[in-house]
């Protein structure tokens, strides 16, 4: 069968029509429903063509082109004018409809009917804004120059050259453009304000911290029935009676140094000095201070000008005696204290340091 | 989701039988929600009774407090969220609760309660009040979403109602958005539009049928026909192109139409109107 007939046969009959518009709906109809392979926009290969058919001129494939290439001119230019088209002013959309009918005059494939329904979907879509417009009292709306309003209110620099690309105004949009549309336009709103803290919500942080603390309460607590009776052991060593176990203790040392070798005179430093630890070499002279203080212990320069001590024996200090007293400061930075190891050449303290470990 | 409602609602309704069509019958109210049923006025009344003033009144403050949360995004609240969350086993003087809560909104707050959608029972928060010229409503700058949404519902309204998404985009184009680009300020301008806008139901993005290629077309959401001004909006417009409102007659007649009542959350129209205590 000729493919040429389905079209064949709609040209036949409408090939003289009454008002153009309706005919060439109908035969576009017809010949969409009949396509059983074409699509709109179609392409140039010509599957399916019989030798016997080339010879037909209905069939010429160039000529075929060429209609189908007209149809894509029509359907194109129909796109790119729509708003000129849509003018109540001019009848172009009536003169591309005559094209129309023209070229349907020589459709003899689906190929090109599709192509014909194709550009009256579009015709009648821009038939139907046109009567929109004619219907409507009063002003018709144009969109397009709604946004050219639109953006003279957002405050467009429109520069001095004409449109840039499709018809668009060219020019410099400030930052707050739509800030401005919305200021305005928000009256037009009866939105319900959104709901916010005034003043801010409080950090999450907060409660975690809260709670651990709390727990570090409690868990004491609970020890603390556990701790109570070695806490009462250690209270046996207060402050004040820890000093002075500890100045006794020191004592101790001395006197067993002394009675070594009473000739030989004990230095100062070399006494209170721990070349392991600075604190505690602190902790000495602080205690044998106590010691000075008391008259339990004396010091004095030897021959080098350098400070000795040595226990009192007792009776040799009167009581509340004033003569023969002085006072002196003694102080010591870790600098001097590293220098007074060095000089005195320190290795081990004289003063070991108590076996018990003081809890402060 | 509408699917999912309906395959349940005809289910529910199968079960329920007879029992169901009493109900219906005194509350004229669909059981979609399977997981809440309205109870009736005499349970209302019962449960009621079972509490005290003060309990009651907690639990339309914790209601109104989620509404104000849920509304920040203006997303519509479900009433099953309501339900599960904060009424829970309250749920027998639901309608009760309901009602003192669209009072508290409009006494304290101007605000008005509105099921935008009695068979899938979703509410919105809209303004009672109207705005005053020169006066800002939260003393901040407006959301500039605003300006995109009212570029579109003025396109829709002046075209009569209904409008292809093509003419939107191709105007939206001469403002500088495209839907193929990201934009400076709104992002995905796409989603914005169809789907932001859609949910918070500005907008209603609608497929066209016998549509190839698929075509979609917009018109005026729920939310848009309660919060939006039609005559403020031509007002605007009639600004922008130095025209009298009232020059494009159609759309003049249509904004001073008187609106269709609303259904607010009041006592005057909740189905359950019960006796206080």
């Amino acid at each position: 069968m000729r493919r040429a007939s389905r079209g064949g046969d709609e040209s036949g009959t409408g090939a003289p029509r009454q008002n153009g518009v309706s005919g060439a709906r109908g035969g576009a109809r017809g010949a969409a429903a009949d396509r059983g392979d074409t699509v709109a926009g179609g392409d140039d290969d010509e599957a399916g063509c019989s030798p016997a058919d080339m010879q037909d001129e209905d069939n010429d494939p160039a000529r075929r082109r060429e209609i189908r290439s007209k149809y894509r001119d029509l359907i194109n230019s129909v796109q790119q004018n729509r708003e000129d088209m849509l003018s109540p002013t001019n009848n172009k959309l009536t003169d591309v409809l005559e094209e129309a009918n023209k070229l349907f005059a020589e459709v003899r494939q689906a190929r090109e009917a599709a192509l014909d329904a194709q550009l009256l979907v579009l015709a009648t879509d821009l038939g139907k804004e046109k009567a929109s417009q004619l219907h409507a009292e009063g002003s018709a709306f144009d969109p397009a120059a709604f946004a050219e309003h639109l953006l003279s209110f957002m405050g467009l620099n429109r520069l001095e050259e004409e449109d840039v690309e499709g018809g668009a105004s060219g020019g410099y949009l400030p930052q707050d453009a739509w800030q401005r549309v919305a200021n305005r336009a928000q009256r037009c709103f009866r939105t319900a304000p959104s709901f916010h803290y005034m003043m801010g919500s409080f950090l999450a942080e907060l409660p975690p911290p809260r709670q651990r603390v709390e727990r570090q309460r409690k868990v004491p607590g609970k020890e603390a029935k556990r701790i109570m009776p070695t806490q009462l052991k250690r209270m046996e060593e207060s402050h004040q009676e820890a000093t002075e176990k500890e100045v006794e203790r020191i004592l101790g040392y001395l006197r067993s140094y002394f009675f070594d070798d009473p000739t030989s005179p004990i230095s100062y430093y070399e006494f209170v000095i721990d070349p392991t630890s600075f604190s505690r070499s602190v902790e000495n002279i602080f205690h044998t201070s106590f010691l000075v203080r008391d008259g339990l212990a004396k010091m004095y320069l030897d021959n080098h000008k350098l400070p000795c001590i040595a226990p009192v024996e007792e009776g040799e200090v009167e009581a509340g005696g004033a003569s023969n007293r002085q006072q002196c400061v003694i102080s010591i930075s870790p600098k001097s204290w590293k220098e007074l190891i060095e000089a005195f050449d320190i290795t081990e303290p004289l003063i070991h340091a108590p076996s018990t470990q003081h809890t402060e | 989701m509408s699917q999912r409602k309906r395959a349940s609602n005809t289910q529910s309704s199968q079960n329920k039988g007879v029992r169901s069509q009493r109900w219906e019958a005194v509350l004229g109210d669909d059981e979609d929600d399977p997981s809440f049923t309205q109870p009736s006025t005499s349970q209302v009344q019962k449960g009621l009774d079972r509490l005290t003033p003060a309990q009651v009144d907690l639990k339309t403050a914790e209601v109104v407090q989620f509404i104000f949360v849920k509304d920040q995004k203006k997303f519509p609240i479900r009433r099953a969220d309501i339900v599960k969350h904060v009424v829970k086993e309250y749920r027998n003087i639901y309608p009760e609760i309901i009602k003192r809560v669209g009072c508290v909104f409009e006494t304290v707050f101007g605000l008005k309660l509105v099921e935008i959608d009695s068979k899938n029972h979703v509410y919105i928060l809209i303004n009672k009040l109207e705005q005053l010229e020169g006066e800002s409503l939260n003393m901040s700058p407006s959301n500039p979403k605003t300006g995109l949404l009212f570029v579109i519902l003025s396109i829709v309204f002046m075209k009569g109602g209904v409008v292809k998404e093509s003419m939107v985009w191709n105007t939206l184009k001469k403002l500088r958005v495209d839907q193929g680009e990201r934009h400076e300020i709104f992002g995905d301008v796409k989603k914005v539009v169809t789907d932001e806008f859609v949910r918070q139901r500005y907008l209603e993005y609608v497929r066209i049928p016998h549509t190839e290629p698929l075509e979609f077309e917009f018109r005026w959401g729920q939310r848009a026909d309660m919060e939006v001004s039609k005559v403020k909006l031509l007002e605007f417009i009639g600004q922008l192109h130095e025209q009298d409102p009232q020059s494009w007659t159609q759309q003049y007649r249509e904004a001073t139409a008187p609106p269709a009542a609303p259904a607010v959350v009041t006592s005057a129209n909740t189905s359950a109107s019960v006796s206080q205590r």
